[in-house]
């Protein structure tokens, strides 16, 4: 067990990695009644087509991770989620691009939760019948995606800019796509991705770290799995251009929602300077258009943005975007708007000022994430699948210069590299 | 357990929780008046408006580098309604100075911010600036439009409204679109002045403070009129319901939305609140409540099936996305449910997986300095001081026999459907 210090924001870990490959990563909290546990794979909706070793590789049914997530909770004894219950503890799961997530958060019982947890998990069970029955259920969870604008106007915006990267396919999958989902597939898919040495499991809260570790160990200790190869992930040729420019969806909606995306020419970042990269492209996006820039002020006052108008980053090695939008009465007065204060900054680069209040802003919004434990664990979970520590995050942004923002700024806006997506309502 | 320590500040009551546990100092203000007809709008756009500027820094870009200034303070308010007041909630994290450089005391400039927001506004001519005042009712129309948007809060809202017909909870909390127009900036001003007037007003800090030291900063901050604080009248939760009404709306939707609203007859401060608190979990609160277990688990019917409890005004509320052909069966369903409470045939694994949610929620708010506000205010709200602590153990008392008392009394008012436009 190694002991992580992290002086400048007061927190200390515990990390092992276990002989079977699990990484368990414990965050003691001094005073909290609440223990928040989550169990990851590294495995999401774009790992489609997949080989272990030697193995020829094998493509799956859109959506079958997420499909794989609804089942694990399936137990021969029942629903695990009454046995949670029992020990009152509250869980749950999410599945996103490149993880699956399973989680728990309890005050009490919490070494039978924990081993609860870490059980389910790593105990498939998949019949013809029960497969079946969830699809009626998974339906149902797409349908109600598709009447929700801001998700159908995000989704839109990915499948605009990617050709072939499974990022652009929903991870719910489609109607038809569940329905070719058998429990052959699944098993496959498991076996692959669930293996210890693809895990990570994470406990933030009031616990000990030796305590847990020990539990840990000993359950991890009583069973047996076959040691595996590495996995490949193969993944089409992606080009750098966006795929279409521009995407219209109609759904009722009060006023136009309009997402504007940006595409990384260049992907293949990893560890520290995938970072680093997400680091300056959020705090250079703080800085040219959050709600203290004049952009903003200035959209705001011609009533071409509401309180919904944001933007966000998302990257990994294989893709990365930038968003921005929100609800707007005229998106291509809104995409004009932007785009020519974007083509202006270009030139002139961050005002010096906009760069230290984004800087500090960002920075007080990274200390108040360490209040939330659920935050912690998500977040550490998501950096550490990309070979990086949530911890170094402080240390980029207090280091982080004017000077390399405006390059990122230079380098990340192409407006060649753009996609629009917007919903609207059906014409009367 | 750290408890509030309680103060006062001519209308102002304060609650503070010192601790060292939070990176943050958590600050949160509310503003409360009775739910009605006539003010609802107007009071609603306040802090609109009042976020846009004061009177030592009326420019909102200003204003918002002020706040990226102390570190990018969480700042941002709600307007909602809890039984029959309008609540508006400030609220205001802002890092510990411990974590960071700052040559600025953290807290103080906060609470001094705060204060300028409520108590000193921008201003022009005795009034609020018709700038902010006409930008503000557009996005306060813009949010009021946009609840269509979302459709499982829209059947929701629907519901209520339908429901609720003759009492102020019909009203959404952030008003009426017909009656923004007609709002000036002197009207609003003087909507503004009776609200600081008549308002109940609660000060909330969470964090390394004392209480003697957050009375003195807001002294210093807030600039108040003498007086003595408002309190809340308690609704009435005796409703009597007649037959069920049944409401129907069409639009263009996937998938439909069934929400029921049923009367419970039990309020915050009642005996059988705890008995209440079961019945909800044990019909539809969590994943091994019976809703989720027929309507999803059994039937495959839902992504969702659920319910929800309002305990200020007596009102329970079930809510499920189906297939829309599949409306019959599930209001079966679901009705077989609220039967079968009726009847008690509540297993005790349902008893206690339930009360071991609860339970569990009720320590775990202690670890969030919003959740921990949010519970005291409901005491300030009831004027029932009951703690999460005694909650927890008259939840732990529930027999089958309380549930089934508060099963007897809960009666469905209203079966509200949206679907799509098709021929049925």
């Amino acid at each position: 067990m190694e002991t992580l210090n992290y002086p400048n924001v007061q927190e200390t870990l515990y990390r092992e990695i276990l002989d079977n490959g699990l990484e368990v990563i414990v965050l003691p909290k001094e005073g909290f009644h609440k223990t928040y546990a989550t169990f990851s794979t590294k495995y999401g909706s774009i790992d489609n087509k997949f080989a272990v070793g030697g193995e020829s590789p094998v493509k799956v049914p859109d959506g079958i991770a997420h499909f794989l997530e609804h089942k694990m909770f399936e137990e021969p004894t029942g629903d695990i989620f009454a046995v949670f219950a029992s020990q009152g503890a509250s869980a749950n799961a999410y599945t996103s691009f490149d993880r699956t997530v399973y989680l728990f958060s309890a005050t009490e019982q919490i070494n039978a939760n924990l081993e609860t947890l870490i059980n389910f998990v790593q105990n498939p069970y998949f019949t013809d019948t029960n497969v079946d029955k969830e699809k009626g259920i998974i339906e149902q969870e797409i349908n109600m995606y598709r009447d929700n604008a801001d998700w159908r106007v995000y989704f839109g915006l990915i499948d605009a800019l990617y050709h072939n990267h499974p990022v652009h396919i929903d991870i719910a999958g489609t109607v038809e796509s569940i329905y070719q989902i058998d429990k052959e597939t699944l098993y496959r898919c498991y076996e692959t991705f669930y293996h210890p040495s693809n895990m990570l499991l994470f406990v933030v809260g009031g616990v000990k770290a030796d305590e847990v570790f020990e539990l840990v160990r000993a359950n991890q200790t009583s069973k047996t799995f076959k040691p595996q190869g590495d996995i490949q992930r193969f993944f089409d040729e992606e080009p750098s251009s966006v795929k279409i420019p521009r995407k219209v969806s109609e759904l009722p909606v009060s006023l136009p929602k309009v997402m504007i995306g940006f595409k990384e020419k260049e992907v293949g970042l990893e560890g520290e300077a995938l970072l680093r990269q997400e680091v300056e492209t959020k705090l250079m996006l703080e800085a040219l258009i959050g709600p203290s820039s004049k952009l903003y002020q200035s959209l705001y006052e011609q009533d071409l943005i509401s309180d919904s108008f944001g933007h966000e980053f998302n990257s990994s090695s294989g893709y990365s975007f930038s968003v921005i939008g929100g609800d707007t009465p005229k998106p291509d007065e809104l995409i004009a708007q932007i785009k020519a204060v974007v083509e202006a900054m270009l030139k002139t680069g961050i005002e010096p000022a906009a760069f230290e209040r984004s800087k500090r802003k960002k920075i007080g919004g990274y200390l108040r994430m360490l209040n939330s434990p659920e935050a912690i664990a998500g977040e550490f979970t998501r950096y550490r699948f990309r070979d990086s520590d949530m911890f170094d995050v402080l240390a980029f942004y207090e280091s982080c210069t004017l000077e390399q923002i405006n390059a990122r700024l230079i380098e990340h806006f192409d407006f060649n590299q753009m996609s629009v997506s917007i919903v609207q309502s059906p014409a009367e | 357990m750290t408890q509030f320590e309680r103060g006062q500040l001519e209308r102002i009551r304060l609650h503070v929780m010192p601790t060292k546990r939070f990176k943050t100092f958590a600050i949160s203000l509310f503003a409360g008046l009775p739910l009605e007809e006539d003010n609802v709008t107007p009071v609603a756009l306040i802090p609109f408006v009042l976020r846009r500027g004061t009177a030592s820094t009326p420019e909102t870009i200003a204003f918002r580098e002020r706040l990226d200034d102390l570190y990018g303070a969480g700042f941002g308010f709600d307007v909602y309604k809890r039984g029959d007041a309008q609540i508006v909630q400030f609220r205001l994290d802002v890092i510990n100075d411990r974590f960071v450089s700052s040559n600025v005391p953290l807290l103080d400039e906060s609470i001094t911010f705060l204060g300028e927001v409520f108590t000193d506004p921008a201003k022009e001519r005795d009034a609020f600036r018709i700038k902010y005042v006409d930008a503000e009712k557009e996005t306060l129309r813009k949010r009021l439009e946009s609840i269509v948007n979302d459709k499982i809060r829209y059947a929701a809202e629907r519901c209520l409204e339908e429901m609720c017909k003759d009492e102020p909870y019909r009203l959404h909390p952030l008003g009426k679109l017909e009656e923004i127009g007609e709002i000036t900036p002197t009207s609003l001003y003087e909507h503004y002045e009776r609200w600081q007037e008549q308002a109940a007003l609660d000060l909330y800090v969470v964090g390394d403070t004392t209480l003697e030291e957050v009375t003195q900063l807001v002294a210093k901050a807030f600039q108040l009129k003498p007086g003595k604080p408002a309190g809340y009248s308690l609704p009435d939760v005796s409703h009597q319901v007649g037959e069920v009404k049944t409401v129907v709306d069409k639009m263009e939707v996937n998938q439909g939305k069934l929400n029921m609203g049923l009367r419970t007859g039990v309020g915050y401060a009642d005996d059988d609140y705890p008995a209440t608190l079961m019945y909800n979990g044990i019909l539809g609160g969590y994943p091994h409540s019976k809703l989720f277990l027929n309507v999803r688990e059994k039937e495959s019917l839902a992504y969702y099936a659920a319910s929800r409890l309002d305990g200020h005004k007596g009102i329970c509320t079930i809510q499920s996305g189906i297939e829309i052909k599949n409306y019959d069966k599930a209001v079966t369903i679901i009705k077989e449910q609220l039967e079968s409470l009726r009847q008690g045939e509540i297993t005790e694994l349902e008893l206690d997986q339930t009360k071991a949610m609860i339970a569990n929620h009720l320590r775990e708010l202690q670890d969030s300095a919003y959740e921990m506000i949010a519970y005291d205010f409901n005491s300030v709200l009831s004027g029932n001081d009951r703690s999460a602590k005694q909650l927890l153990e008259q939840v732990q008392a529930v027999t089958t026999e309380d549930i089934v008392r508060v099963a007897n009394r809960v009666q469905l008012d209203t079966v509200y459907f949206l679907r799509d436009r098709k021929e049925a």
